[in-house]
């Protein structure tokens, strides 16, 4: 699993290739990648998971805890480019209504605005 | 033929030397065969000569003079108890004595000793074979003493090599079968070092040697001046593959001593090389051994932990009323993350549970037992399965056990067969009865990650004979050979046309469809089921 990051305006884009799984260790850097923007002051985080083909429990769990850590702060975590398998995942685990989800990047970032 | 020797006491203690070269110096330089450090001793002192078979010993015209039995001499034919004094005092003794071919035997005295050391590594490798890894320790320190013996060597060591490839201590003896205190010795760096990289035998005559004089300073101060050293090798044996056959050197044996002794006889050298190489492999075999204890008591500590674990669930089938279950649980490792559970709860009649913790093994199997705690204890106390449901969810979440959830459904059914049900991330159960096919969706997210999580029940009424089939994604995701998931069409197919039968039978056809189906799969994940009936009243 790959981990990447971009700022538009104040809006930190982590951009994840690859697999989230505990085997892969994916959950422990999603979760080290956002503990590490938020101590840097960021608070509009927005998840690109276009390019994630797999989430086990392990990656789905670490995706709740780092929404509800942001939120914790005050801040909020969004998803971009949610995979079917993903959604459905979120929709059989009920937590796709927990989390704001977008396909286009712009309007993902226009949301933080509201 | 005879071997002869001098016990000699001095100011370093006892020891003895064996007179192994035709000329043997005596005196205070450190290139003497035997060197004692003493005022009273010339730097050449005294030497003994072996001609026809006789110990003939000669005064180097020393100040304070050599002495045999009392008698000052300047060269005496030595007898068998002699003793020999230099100096002025009875402060250095050299006591001559012999050893007849009777007591050693045809043999000349070094293959004799070779012998010994051949019958050590026979031994050696019977108690190997015996695979008693705990008496090893004890076993070095035995064939040590017997190295030590043979050789005559003062100190004997072996050394391992850590994981990071420096070679540490493991068992220091002394003459007279002593351990060595401490943990750290004063002893040549190089030189063991040299034959662990090698893999190739040193023997070092003497430590004064120009060439390496400086490096040895340390192990020369306190008097060592001769070291034999063999690497301990590793051969796999020739039924391994041939790709695992390479040799390696997991550490060297490391003797020295102050006198030149036996020790550097070419005989004594091949010998303790084959001796290095069985101690080699009881060492490498205790270390396997150790591996799978270890390896066992984790194994058996499973086995309590799943024991456990199947206690907790309550029986696998259950009668109250109207109402009759059957439930499984088969954990794809020794422990597993599923649970089911059920409890009478008044008049709101039987409350049952199946929950799935996300993760496997024993972290999987003890948030399991938590969930499982906690539905027991605050079911009887809610008034609906969605309250139960909330307070499940806060309690897990008062332990905060990072990113780790648990999916569960919870319903509960009364006489008349109404079912309230809360599902709160789980794998929708199915209700199948005359009415078709229904899937128990209504619920919140999964448990202990949300606090703002908030929870909602439905209630769905059952008709005499509709089964509730309530399973963890084990069941639904077991996969065949091609990859392909049971799914939920197959799940419908495998319960379909069996209202009516008792739910063990049901559950049984289940579970038996879902093992075909992924005959010759790998079992991924904990399969566990639970099948309700309800009967009806009268």
């Amino acid at each position: 699993m790959q981990i990447g990051q971009r700022m538009v305006g104040d809006v930190a884009i982590v951009e994840i290739t690859g697999d989230i799984t505990l085997s892969k260790g994916g959950d422990v850097i999603i979760k080290d990648k956002v503990q590490s923007l938020l101590q840097q002051g960021n608070r509009k985080l927005l998840l690109d998971l276009g390019n994630v083909s797999y989430v086990d429990s392990a990656g789905l769990g670490q995706l709740v805890q780092v929404y509800a850590t942001t939120s914790h702060l005050g801040g909020s975590l969004k998803l971009l480019r949610v995979t079917k398998r993903l959604k459905d995942l979120l929709v059989l685990t009920k937590l796709l209504t927990v989390f704001d989800s977008y396909d286009d990047e712009a309007e993902a970032v226009a949301s933080f605005k509201k | 033929m005879s071997e002869a020797r001098l016990h000699v006491t001095d100011a370093q203690g006892r020891r003895v030397v064996v007179l192994d070269r035709p000329l043997f110096m005596i005196g205070r330089r450190t290139s003497a065969d035997l060197q004692i450090v003493s005022t009273d001793v010339s730097r050449e002192h005294a030497e003994i000569a072996q001609e026809d078979g006789r110990y003939l010993l000669r005064d180097r015209g020393s100040r304070y003079g050599t002495f045999v039995n009392g008698e000052q001499v300047t060269e005496r034919v030595l007898q068998p108890g002699d003793r020999i004094r230099l100096g002025r005092t009875d402060a250095i003794e050299l006591l001559f004595v012999t050893e007849s071919a009777k007591t050693t035997g045809f043999l000349d005295s070094g293959t004799s000793d070779a012998g010994d050391l051949r019958q050590m590594a026979a031994i050696l490798n019977g108690l190997r074979a015996l695979g008693s890894g705990r008496v090893l320790d004890e076993i070095l320190a035995l064939v040590m003493d017997s190295a030590l013996e043979v050789t005559k060597a003062d100190r004997g060591f072996m050394m391992l090599a850590n994981t990071e490839g420096d070679l540490e201590f493991k068992i220091a003896r002394g003459r007279g079968r002593t351990m060595l205190p401490g943990t750290t010795f004063t002893t040549s760096e190089k030189i063991p070092r040299e034959v662990f990289q090698t893999g190739q035998s040193r023997i070092v005559n003497d430590l004064m040697d120009a060439d390496i004089k400086d490096k040895h300073d340390g192990t020369i101060a306190i008097g060592i001046r001769h070291v034999l050293c063999v690497p301990l090798r590793v051969t796999p044996p020739s039924s391994a593959p041939v790709a695992a056959r390479s040799e390696r050197v997991i550490g060297v044996l490391y003797l020295d001593g102050k006198e030149r002794s036996t020790m550097l006889s070419k005989a004594t050298q091949s010998s303790l090389e084959a001796f290095a190489t069985q101690a080699a492999l009881a060492i490498e075999s205790a270390r396997l051994y150790a591996e799978s204890a270890e390896k066992a008591r984790i194994d058996h500590d499973l086995k309590i932990a799943a024991e456990i674990q199947r206690n907790m669930l309550p029986d696998p089938v259950f009668e109250v009323g109207a109402i009759d279950l059957a439930a499984e649980s088969i954990p794809c490792r020794t422990v597993g993350g599923d649970f089911y559970d059920y409890l009478e709860i008044g008049e709101r009649g039987l409350g049952f549970a199946l929950g799935d913790v996300a993760g496997k093994g024993p972290p999987a199997a003890l948030l399991a037992a938590a969930v499982q705690s906690n539905f027991v204890a605050l079911a009887p106390v809610s008034s609906d399965p969605a309250e139960t449901m909330a307070r499940v969810n806060k309690a897990l979440l008062r332990r905060a056990i990072d990113a780790r959830f648990a999916t569960m459904f919870y319903g509960a059914v009364t006489a008349d067969g109404r079912l309230s049900y809360c599902n709160a991330g789980q794998e929708p159960p199915l209700v199948i009865g005359r009415n078709g096919v229904a899937w128990l969706e209504t619920g919140g997210p999964v448990l202990g990650l949300l606090s703002i999580a908030t929870y909602e029940f439905a209630t769905v009424a059952l008709e005499p004979g509709d089964l509730v089939v309530v399973c963890s994604d084990g069941v639904t995701e077991a996969r065949n050979r091609a990859g392909d998931e049971f799914g939920r069409d197959r799940l419908v197919e495998a319960v379909r046309g069996r209202q009516g039968r008792k739910p063990e039978a049901v559950l049984e056809h289940l579970i038996a469809e879902v093992k075909l189906f992924s005959e010759g799969a790998a079992q991924a994940d904990d399969v566990t089921a639970l099948v309700l009936r309800y009967r009806g009243r009268g």
